[in-house]
């Protein structure tokens, strides 16, 4: 039984709407927010994510510049909006590739079992021994200094770092479904290992893998933010929250709200992605450890 | 003796994945496609020095053989020396360690209050608006980045209470209350990532065994509600934390990188960000192999205690 199988008076979607639980509702309408800034907010905003001598540098907060100005002059609020788009999309990226060759090597390895499975575990294990910031730094050092700051390897890291967490569940989801008459059936069929995962373990892994892909979207922003802020993720002048937060860090004393200001746009993304994933697992009857690690 | 196989099996396949760790690290940093030595002094390297760091890092031996010698160093306690200084790994590594050490025992002390009373407030006010109030407020601090809430903690430290140092440099020559104060800052931090995570889930465990059988014929014997609290259910809702435990133990690892960072702290994390900026193989080698050590034994200690806790276990 889920939270939505409660009967109330209304129906259609407003209905089902409102059967959601509190934090999904909260969630989804910060997501809506942030998926509004992200498309429509770079045509709105006075000034491009780049552009200098907006105003004076080292102002604080003003109607004209509601995060202040950075060193270089340009107007912070116009680069946090400018770069909404980027976090989400490189989250989202990142995260969908983890869940595919996540799920692909989870579903697999589980159904096959024996030696196969022993071998694949190992070598996750593995994966999963160095810490998650460790063996992005050193995925991303590894690259070298030609790759250094491409968008595509931030999205390549991320779902390096998460594709071994949630091949891990996908593993316990095949193991927990291949017992069931459905598949004994499709392999005396005669169905091959990709198939029986495509055709019968991937359609009822679905909600687990979909509470672990909000789960690991929601830290993303955070895993990306950090190595922006650590000097190992995209490169400036690339309106990056992590990266930001990071460049005007020597503003902090003289206006600080050019750091709260893409500092709170990261945490708010975050909440959100939190908030609604937490409801998301209500309704599909799961429980959820937030936290990401 | 169930137990103690079980035991062994785990420091055994702990042992394993700690090899096979060490075969990652050497593969993607030293076999990768692409030449090493260019690798690491980047494309307008002179000719010359290419010859010597390929001459150096043994570079025209076959793969497998730098990895067996370089395995069996690591074994022996040799470490090799850095490309920049020259200085041995081992010495720079030292200090590095000792200030990181240092710094978790501080935020580990932190830690235990900062997760356990938020929590035992939360189960004995269940449902009520201090109850949400608190969830509200472990959400989104679980919902900030770490080096989000270090650069907040150093704004109202530094700017309205300034009673600590922004920078927090140390040294051999500092005095253990320097020492203190600078690594106050960093710790905080650290210790309220860890309890977010700790809290949420300290609070339901709570809850469920202050709903269980024999808190409620504790609480019918009439013992004070206190001691039902602190004796009966405490200690019981602390043992499934052991697992969150363990997973702060590999957050702290990735969260000295970042904390050592925002406070300029010297430590093992700021010192694998400057040699990885700088290209410096074998001290990456060593300092990302340590990380992983870490981590695993964390992990086999919380499992160890999992399986001595857990009577169903023990008895097979």
């Amino acid at each position: 039984m889920t939270a939505l199988d409660h009967p109330t008076g209304a129906s259609g979607w407003l209905g089902l709407w409102r059967r959601t639980p509190l934090s999904f509702r909260i969630g989804a309408v910060i997501l809506l927010l942030h998926g509004l800034v992200a498309v429509f907010g770079p045509y709105l905003v006075p000034y491009g994510y780049s552009e200098m001598r907006t105003g004076i540098p080292l102002t604080g907060m003003s109607f004209e510049h509601p995060f202040g100005v950075d060193q270089l002059g340009r107007d912070v609020f116009s680069r946090v909006v400018h770069g909404a788009h980027i976090v989400i999309l490189l989250s989202l990226s990142g995260t969908a590739l983890g869940l595919v060759l996540g799920s692909i090597v989870g579903l697999l390895s589980g159904y096959v079992g024996g030696w196969i499975d022993n071998v694949i575990q190992r070598l996750l294990e593995t994966l999963i021994s160095i810490p998650f910031l460790v063996l992005a730094l050193l995925a991303m050092a590894a690259a070298g200094p030609e790759l250094a700051g491409n968008p595509v390897l931030v999205i390549l890291v991320v779902a390096l770092v998460y594709f071994p967490r949630i091949a891990r569940m996908a593993r316990s989801a095949a193991i927990d479904i291949a017992t069931r008459d459905f598949v004994t059936i499709a392999k005396l069929r005669g169905e091959t290992a990709w198939s029986v995962m495509r055709r019968e373990l991937l359609p009822n892994a679905t909600s687990v893998l979909l509470v672990e892909f909000a789960l690991r979207a929601g830290y993303a922003p955070v895993l990306i933010g950090s190595l922006g802020f650590l000097g190992f993720g995209v490169k400036p002048p690339t309106p990056e929250w992590g990266l930001m937060i990071s460049e005007n860090r020597a503003l902090l004393i003289i206006s600080p709200i050019t750091v709260l200001g893409p500092g709170l746009a990261l945490a708010s993304l975050v909440v959100g992605l939190n908030l609604f994933t937490e409801g998301l697992a209500r309704i599909l009857g799961r429980t959820v450890k937030l936290g990401g690690a | 003796m169930i137990i103690a196989r079980l035991i062994l099996g785990r420091i055994a396949s702990s042992l394993l994945t700690l090899l096979l760790v060490s075969l990652l690290i050497f593969l993607v940093l030293e076999v990768l496609p692409g030449d090493v030595a260019t690798r690491v002094l980047g494309r307008d390297a002179t000719p010359e020095s290419v010859a010597i760091l390929r001459e150096r890092l043994n570079l025209d031996d076959p793969a497998y053989l730098r990895y067996l010698t370089w395995l069996g160093n690591f074994l022996t306690g040799d470490f090799g020396r850095s490309l920049i200084s020259g200085r041995p790994v081992i010495d720079i590594l030292g200090p590095r360690i000792f200030n990181t050490l240092l710094l978790a025992a501080y935020a580990f002390l932190l830690y235990i209050p900062l997760a356990t009373l938020p929590a035992l407030i939360q189960a004995v006010t269940r449902d009520r608006p201090l109850d949400h109030a608190l969830s509200l407020v472990t959400l989104v601090l679980l919902s900030m980045p770490d080096f989000l809430l270090a650069t907040i903690l150093l704004i109202t430290f530094v700017l309205a209470i300034p009673i600590l140092p922004a920078i927090s440099l140390v040294d051999h020559s500092s005095s253990a209350f320097e020492y203190f104060r600078a690594m106050t800052l960093p710790a905080v931090t650290l210790a309220i990532v860890m309890a977010v995570y700790a809290v949420r889930m300290l609070r339901d465990n709570l809850i469920e065994v202050l709903d269980s059988e024999y808190v409620r014929m504790a609480e019918l014997k009439g013992v004070p509600a206190a001691r039902v609290v602190w004796r009966h259910a405490l200690p019981n809702a602390l043992v499934p934390t052991l697992n969150v435990t363990a997973l702060n133990l590999a957050y702290l690892i990735g969260g000295v990188v970042v904390v050592e960072r925002v406070f300029s702290y010297p430590g093992f994390g700021s010192l694998l960000l400057d040699v990885l900026q700088l290209r410096d193989l074998p001290v990456i080698e060593a300092t990302i192999m340590l990380a992983a050590a870490v981590y695993i034994l964390g992990n086999l200690l919380a499992d160890i205690a999992a399986l001595l806790l857990n009577p169903r276990l023990r008895s097979g």
